[in-house]
């Protein structure tokens, strides 16, 4: 395979794409589709900056070659809010003060995302060990995982 | 705190955060503009060696390239990487040495910047960069300051043959320090040094450029301090006018000093000017490991002289710091810390001397606390010493030396006028439970798992007011709706800093929180100020905003009272409403006194609007006390921190949810600093052998104890409501009380950061084979 | 240094057969979760003309047992198999060593087949993995071989894996009955690469140690086991005594080097400590099961 238009499913719509197979997903993401919400940091797994769901799973997008991703459900920061309504992990980051720059932010509230999918009701470590792929050098993770608490017990509650 | 506030110390939601949290918010590489270029720069694999040649020609002729630059193609100006030099005085800003080319006609360090490709595409760009062949020369390289300041050691500059990049004296020196260390009861020495932690920012350093038909350059790139930063490049690059730049701050995916260094703009620039086009520079995580910035590497020496009853009588610092290939911001780190330093305790004799040398090391630079945080490590250990060697409890040796209200200052022309680090003292020990856990000096603890508790305290600047070029500027002018627009010059780097004026701009104009609207980050705009730093912005950006508040509520006052035929002095205003003080019902909107100054046809139009000033001569130090309980395991070494404790001397926390953000963050990054950060060079290439988040180790969540922050409100007399600086405060003490505490725990002291589990074993065992463990 | 990769061939057969047909481990190398091969291709240290995708052929992710114990595919995830109920349930040393590979992200994306294939002997699995005397099943075009794990593991980097050849299954038999095991780990932080990991299995019948599997990784090119430590626990009671003899054992036969992560004076010493907690954990796991009383 070398260039060929692929369709990939982002935040629930169709979009085609030139791709070749040393393309990055998170290349494509940002520089083909706009959805620059999902953030470059290392390029190496390392940090998490960059993660989005995929088929409902927390991935790094910087690892993920694109041609792998087509078809898949992709997940994106974008594809959160409805509108101008946060999602309740969304809206408990911003009233916990869990966001300070701001860049680690996207890839941490999808892995929040992917833990409450999973688990409603986590502990404080479950949160962390949830979070553990995500780097903050901003925050000292107090705030964020005061955040998840926050939105799980909402979620739970349907706010 | 009963003064009813509206708005001042409340815990709101900060306006640029709701950008971040739907990923809308722009960051340097998330923007793009029409016929943009990419560009990426070709680094050094040799630690030092000469260009002899550059053949650039096949990566030039490639499809889809646009531009090849070499050291042959840029103006032989040289800069310091430092732009916040450009706010020093004359006789500080000498000491900053020039000696940065846009690209370097000699390599300095493995990863310096030997050429740069402009293309369609990174795929081509980095296709190029593969594509030129240069030829080296390797020289012999040096990369221990000690081996660099030798005679005979090889020569990194021309125009600085023995590798002295300078020598600092502290300005407050007083006294002969030998004589009355030599007629001091007892003398007490510490040395260490600290490492060269990465800032290691999230987002990667990145710059657009654009110059346009008029000769003027547009840079967008993460910067704190453009105002400065544009005259750097002005003057010492590009040799054109002030006027002929400017300068764009898109959102700022961290900080933490970084940004005051250029980073890649100086080279995009470059390639903007040579292209015509637009050009954006990326860098990967790797060469931001291999580059530029890091805390510098000071090794120190403290000594202390002490009477019997455990006070100070003399104190002398000595350092020795490696700048690495180029200066930018060591040599003034070196002074800070000397300041932070010898300016927390009282003293009658002071001696501080900094020797900063350069090497084939990246090259090192300011990281938050400035200084501080390398100085604490060894003082802090010190000053430990001190209070063993005269019997009396850590908490008292420093409640009993620590300077207070009334006696200088760090920056010792000015005063105390405000301190509460007794209280900070106080009220972290009683937190931690000190009284119960330390047990005192020299009570050997049993078995496997020891525990300890340690403390640290500290003192920072609010800016550097009497120093620096401390005066700010700030514009409010009120739309026809009532909101207002607060243009301001600080730098948003996740602090929350944009959220805090905003609060005290309505605060001091009587506005309502949610009307103000944040303009800033573009220096067409924006008035001159040098930006983020220093911890400075809440304290001298904050009270030039309360100024223009005031003027602001001047102005309203004043017009409403002829709409409500009454005098000003009868009026007040508060959330966006003026009202009879006497009968509060009676009252009209700001929106509409706003709205009728504009859409008045008569003689007294009026678009309402304000610029506040304030010059800041005085640091007017915050303070900060920091309490440890570790818990050590004598088989592996590892530390293990149960509980921090810090009590920060605020003054006033305009947002307290911020302030307590900042410090959390910063302990989060004084415990990777103490335990596990560690940026690891080759001893014999150069080469940086940690260049990634997999091998230089920050915590994770996972990591993180508990953070118990106290805030310690006392109104600063001179700060905006009252406010003091935070922003770099949270790191200093982490470090020095994990370090004391460890010296509780099993009865060792490191002498080098990162205290790891490998250390700590080795100074355990060497000490059980000595028979005293 | 790079950001982006240099262009090569993709290829996504549907059968095993075509796989093996295509890869050589050089030229054209195995793509599974990719987490390893991506980050190693876009640092230049490896340079294939093709990729060979795994991720179209069905049925690969399979995490199983029947009857004689454990299955999992080339496309098993890592964190499909730390979640599986089977897994927790009946090889829960397998779980545990899962469990301190921090990072979500990677257990997501990562394959334990593909974390094996990096033959890189910090893997966090493989100790676990030697405890458990698992076996490795590799396919070829016309062949189908199962070797012991210790024999996959050749020198770092290198695997038993030849050209043609991919990794098709890891089997792991049940651990006998009695037995208790325990991984541990040393990293400078929690989310990190090991300085040092263990793995022990011990069974213990009426309070003896009938079998004892000591596993280190981080310590030599390959994860090693340490077998004169096994037999000198080989049918004695567990008690401070003797897993202190054997943690001394376990020291001896780890010849662990300098690096970025730590020192091999370090190491070695550490893997006395770790292999003493891990017996000591291990035994009384096994003693909490009704594994005969604590000698």
């Amino acid at each position: 395979m070398r260039k060929e238009i692929a369709t990939f499913v982002v935040n629930g719509n169709e979009y085609e794409v030139i791709v070749e197979p040393h393309m990055l997903l998170i290349d494509v993401l940002r520089d083909k589709l706009g959805f620059t919400g999902t953030k470059y940091a290392c390029g190496a797994g390392d940090c998490g900056a960059c993660t989005v769901l995929i088929d409902g799973k927390p991935s790094f997008s910087c690892l993920t070659l694109a041609v792998t991703a087509r078809g898949k459900s992709i997940v994106t920061i974008e594809g959160l809010a409805q509108g101008t309504e946060l999602h309740p992990i969304q809206k408990a980051f911003v009233d916990k003060g869990a966001i300070q720059c701001g860049y680690c932010t996207p890839g941490m509230v999808l892995s929040a995302k992917a833990l409450l999918d999973e688990n409603p009701a986590p502990a404080r470590d479950e949160i962390k060990s949830a979070l553990a792929g995500n780097l903050c050098r901003c925050t000292g993770y107090v705030k964020i995982v005061d955040a998840v608490e926050a939105a799980a017990d909402a979620m739970r509650t349907g706010g | 705190m009963a003064q009813g506030f509206s708005y001042v110390g409340k815990r709101l939601t900060r306006p640029d955060v709701t950008g971040k949290v739907t990923g809308a918010a722009m960051y340097g590489a998330d923007m793009t503009l029409p016929g943009m270029l990419i560009g990426r720069i070709l680094t050094s694999p040799h630690a030092h060696a000469k260009i002899v040649r550059i053949d650039t020609s096949r990566a030039k002729t490639l499809p889809g390239v646009a531009a090849v630059i070499t050291h042959e193609d840029v103006p032989k100006l040289g800069f310091t990487r430092s732009a916040m030099a450009e706010g020093f005085p004359a006789v500080a800003y000498k000491g900053e040495n020039q000696d940065q080319f846009i690209l370097s006609e000699k390599a300095r360090y493995v990863g310096d910047w030997v050429a740069a490709v402009a293309a369609l595409d990174v795929y081509t760009a980095e296709k190029a960069l593969d594509l030129i062949e240069v030829e080296y020369e390797q020289l012999p390289a040096v990369f221990d300051p000690e081996e660099a300041a030798k005679p005979g050691a090889p020569a990194i500059h021309d125009r600085w043959q023995d590798n002295i990049a300078g020598v600092i004296e502290h300005p407050f020196n007083r006294g002969d320090v030998e004589k009355a260390l030599a007629e001091s009861d007892y003398v007490v020495e510490f040395s260490g040094r600290n490492s060269r932690q990465k800032h290691a920012h999230m987002e990667p350093d990145v710059a657009l450029a654009r110059w346009d038909e008029e000769g003027r350059v547009t840079v967008w790139s993460p910067c704190q301090n453009a105002h400065l930063a544009k005259r750097a490049m002005a003057q010492r690059i590009f040799d054109i006018g002030e006027g002929n730049i400017r300068w764009i701050t898109p959102t700022v995916g961290g900080g933490f000093g970084a940004r005051m260094s250029f980073g890649v703009e100086p080279v995009c620039a470059m390639l903007a000017k040579v292209t015509g086009k637009a050009v954006k520079v990326v860098i990967t995580r790797e060469e931001d490991f291999s580059g530029w910035n890091c805390r510098t590497e000071m090794r120190q020496t403290v000594t202390m002289g002490l009477s019997k009853d455990g006070t100070v009588t003399a104190i002398k610092q000595r350092i020795l710091s490696d700048a690495g290939a180029y200066l930018s911001h060591s040599g003034s780190i070196s002074a800070v810390n000397m300041q932070s330093t010898l300016g927390l305790l009282r003293s009658p004799v002071i001696s501080g001397k900094a020797t900063v040398v350069y090497t084939n090391n990246p090259t090192s630079s300011g990281m938050r606390g400035y200084g501080n945080p390398e100085g604490s490590f060894v003082l802090q250990q010190a000053i430990d010493m001190a209070a063993e060697k005269s019997g009396m409890d850590p908490v008292a040796f420093r409640l009993k030396n620590a300077r207070g209200v009334g006696e200088p200052s760090m920056w010792e022309p000015v005063d105390l006028d405000s301190c509460s680090l007794d209280k900070c003292i106080k009220l972290g020990a009683e937190r931690i439970g000190w009284t119960d856990k330390w047990e005192g000096w020299g009570r050997k603890k049993e078995g496997r798992f020891r525990r300890g508790v340690g403390m640290s305290i500290m003192t920072h600047a609010s800016g550097a007011g009497g120093f620096l070029l401390e005066h700010s500027n700030a514009i409010i002018k009120l739309h026809e709706d009532g909101s207002a627009h607060l243009t301001v010059s600080p730098c948003e780097m996740g602090q929350g800093i944009l959220g805090v004026l905003s609060q005290i701009a309505a605060e001091a104009a009587g506005l309502r929180y949610e009307d103000i609207h944040v303009i800033t980050g573009d220096t067409d705009v924006t008035l001159f100020d040098i930006g983020s730093h220093a911890s400075r912005s809440t304290y001298v950006i904050g009270n030039a905003v309360v100024d223009a508040g005031k003027k602001i509520r001047e102005i309203l006052l004043k017009r409403a009272a002829k709409r409500l035929e009454t005098t000003p002095d009868k009026l007040d205003v508060r959330e966006g409403r003026i009202y009879l003080i006497a009968d509060p019902d009676t009252a009209i909107s700001v929106a509409q006194i706003s709205r009728d100054a504009i859409y008045d046809y008569g003689t007294d139009g009026q678009h309402i609007t304000a610029t506040g000033r304030y010059q800041s001569l005085t640091h007017c130090p915050n303070f900060q006390a920091g309490f440890a309980e570790v818990e050590v395991d004598t088989e592996t070494g590892v530390i293990k921190i149960l509980r921090f404790v810090l009590a920060h001397d605020i003054g006033r926390a305009i947002n307290p949810q911020n302030v307590e953000g900042c410090l959390e963050g910063g302990a989060c990054q004084g415990i990777g600093y103490a335990l596990s950060e560690d940026l690891l060079i080759d001893g014999k290439t150069g080469e940086v052998l940690t260049d990634s988040f997999a091998t230089y180790k920050m915590p994770s969540a996972l990591d993180m104890p508990e953070i118990d922050v106290i805030l310690v409100e006392d109104p600063a007399p001179t700060g905006p409501f009252g406010a003091k600086g935070v922003g770099e405060p949270g790191m200093t003490n982490v470090a020095p009380a994990i370090a004391n505490a460890l010296y509780d725990a099993v009865g060792i002291r490191i002498h080098s950061l990162p205290m790891t589990p490998e250390k700590v074993l080795e100074v355990l065992r060497a000490k059980e084979h000595e028979g005293s463990v | 240094m790079h950001r982006v990769l240099l262009p090569f061939e993709f290829a996504e057969p549907t059968t095993v057969g075509e796989v093996v047909g295509m890869v050589d481990g050089q030229k054209a190398m195995v793509l599974a979760g990719g987490v390893d091969l991506v980050l190693k291709m876009r640092l230049r240290q490896i340079l294939p003309e093709k990729v060979v995708s795994l991720q179209k052929v069905p049925g690969l992710d399979y995490v199983q047992e029947d009857g004689s114990g454990l299955r999992f595919g080339a496309l098993a995830s890592l964190r499909k198999i730390e979640l599986s109920a089977v897994v927790r349930g009946g090889w829960p040393l397998l779980a545990e060593a899962i469990g301190l590979i921090a990072s979500v992200q990677t257990k997501v994306m990562g394959t334990a087949i593909g974390n094996l294939c990096v033959g890189t002997p910090a893997s966090d699995i493989a100790p676990a993995l030697y405890a458990l005397g698992a076996g490795v099943t590799i396919v070829g075009t016309d062949s189908a071989r199962e070797i012991p794990i210790k024999q996959f593991f050749v020198d770092v980097g290198k695997t038993a894996v030849q050209p043609h050849e991919i990794v098709a299954e890891i089997f792991i038999p049940r651990p006998p009955a009695g037995s208790a095991g325990a991984f541990m780990k040393l990293s400078k932080t929690s989310e990190d690469i090991a300085k040092v990991n263990a793995a022990v299995l011990v069974t213990i019948v009426d309070g003896a140690c009938t079998d004892a599997k000591i596993a280190l990784g981080s310590v030599a090119p390959t994860p090693v086991r340490a077998s004169e430590a096994e037999r000198l626990l080989q049918g004695r009671g567990m008690n401070a005594r003797t897993i202190a003899e054997a943690a001394e054992a376990a020291a001896e036969a780890a010849t662990p080097i300098s690096d970025v992560r730590s020192t091999a004076a370090y190491r070695k010493e550490m893997v006395r400590v770790l292999v003493k907690d891990a017996l000591e954990k291990a035994a009384a796991r096994a003693l909490a099961r009704g594994g005969g009383h604590h000698a």
